[in-house]
């Protein structure tokens, strides 16, 4: 019979082992915070679009002992468009799910890139919400933001966001279209013109939106001015209207901005770069609700989505269009 | 009884023993006992060899067909009517073939139809890869 031989160090570490793995370390309550502190959350996702706002959740705090706070104030580096503010109620999640808002300062002042709220009740804690209206002249730049809170013992606690990117799409939304009257899209324009309007703007209509009942794969549509008469039945162009526009339709692409539904699908500036459209026709027929078409213009200037949000029947539906400048 | 083995001996004995094992799982690794063709797919005994279904889907992803396809299994056809207005320049046919067979030319992505005088031919090739039809497809508008 062989004999087992163990090494005492290798015994004796394991017992070590054994003595550290059961050793129960005691919990210590983490130290206070001292002073003045604050922290930001960004709530939108996205592309950062020209005219939508990006929005922050700005939080302050400091120990009831230390002071109240005083103010708070967002630096942009661009300044803001009209209805950038910040808010000056604090909010807070009721039983029900629902955000409360609590009034905990004066309304938010704007000056040029510096957007403040004066604290006007005695508080030592606040989240403040910051809307930043995207102004056109960011387009294409980034634009990077500071945080900063003051309290009543002097100090100040400040804390940078960004830079974010700003998209260089246009966005505009539901726009009604219908059968026969407001029918001619631009996309230049981003606009929708009848046949009287149609007729001012003729180099700049780039879609024609059509509802047939029959054929019954035809109903709702978007056809370039220059398709073939077969895709534009009945309609008579105003003089003038004559482009030729690559199409493409797509389901299942409910761009969050445009459609405004749950869907958490983005279409960014890198959508416009990538896609090729070479080989598209210039009609797109058999749209219903939440189809889209990506298009690109005659002089391959602009790329576009148009998104249908909702049709109707009666020949008419409602559509919205984000567009990116090549 | 007590056997007493040497242990010199029993470790010769283990070598010897690795080493038929190492010998015999090169040799297993090496034998070729199962087929596959140019394109790393499995050649197997079948021989059937036809289309079982068809669909034509447009650049959405939604079908464009506006009937069922008629598959003649003997005329080696398949006929497809498509909706009015299909941009048949940009369209993904998905065949459904019997098991094991392959197409040739393969589908990778969008397909151009748009010359429907002229119908494309997409030949099924069956498992045992012996067998080989031509299928020609017919797209007629709506």
């Amino acid at each position: 019979m062989r004999k087992l031989n163990y090494s005492p160090v290798a015994v004796l570490f394991a017992l070590l082992l054994c003595l550290a793995a059961c050793e129960e370390k005691e919990y210590a309550i983490p130290d206070p915070v001292a002073g003045l502190t604050n922290d930001v959350i960004k709530r939108t996702l996205g592309p950062n679009i020209v005219g939508l706002p990006i929005e922050f959740a700005y939080a302050m705090a400091l120990p009831a002992s230390n002071g109240k706070l005083v103010s708070a104030k967002v630096e942009a580096s661009i300044a803001g468009a009209t209805g950038t503010f910040l808010e000056n109620r604090s909010f807070y999640t009721n039983t029900g799910g629902q955000d409360v808002g609590i009034t905990v300062g004066s309304p938010s002042v704007t000056t040029g890139t510096t957007t403040q709220v004066a604290y006007t009740v005695d508080t030592n804690a606040a989240t403040l919400r910051y809307f930043y209206v995207i102004p056109p002249e960011a387009r294409g730049q980034s634009v990077s933001f500071t945080f900063s809170a003051t309290s009543s013992n002097g100090k100040t606690a400040t804390y940078k966001m960004g830079p974010y990117t700003i998209s260089k799409m246009d966005i505009r939304r539901t726009l009604a279209v219908s059968n026969n009257n407001n029918a001619y899209i631009s996309i230049e324009d981003m606009a929708v013109y009848n046949s009287t309007t149609a007729v001012l703007n003729a180099a700049k209509i780039d879609l024609v939106y059509l509802y047939r009942a029959t054929p019954t794969a035809f109903t709702h549509a978007l056809v370039s001015p220059a398709a073939e008469a077969q895709y534009l039945p009945g309609v008579t162009l105003p003089a003038g209207v004559n482009r030729s526009t690559k199409v493409r339709k797509v389901f299942n692409l409910q761009d969050r901005n445009l459609a405004q539904l749950q869907f958490g699908i983005y279409i960014d500036d890198r959508d416009f770069q990538e896609i090729n459209l070479a080989d598209a026709p210039n009609y797109a027929i058999g749209l219903r609700a939440e189809a889209g078409t990506w298009v690109e213009t005659a002089d391959g200037k602009y790329r576009a989505y148009v998104f249908l949000n909702s049709v109707n029947a009666n020949g008419s539906a409602v559509i919205s269009i984000l567009r990116y400048l090549m | 009884m007590i056997v007493n083995i040497n242990t010199k001996a029993m470790a010769r004995y283990y070598k010897m023993a690795c080493s038929l094992l190492l010998v015999a799982l090169l040799h297993a690794g090496c034998k070729k006992d199962t087929p596959v063709d140019e394109d790393g797919l499995l050649i197997t005994q079948r021989a059937e060899c036809f289309v079982g279904n068809f669909e034509l889907l447009g650049v959405d992803f939604v079908t464009v067909r506006s009937k069922v396809p008629v598959i003649d299994t003997t005329a080696q056809t398949i006929n497809v009517e498509v909706l009015f207005g299909t941009d048949l320049k940009n369209v993904y046919p998905q065949f459904s073939l019997a098991s094991d067979c392959k197409l040739d030319p393969k589908i990778v992505g969008k397909v151009d139809l748009s010359d429907i005088a002229n119908p494309k031919t997409y030949t099924v090739i069956s498992g045992n890869r012996l067998v080989k039809k031509p299928y020609q497809l017919i797209i007629k508008y709506q």
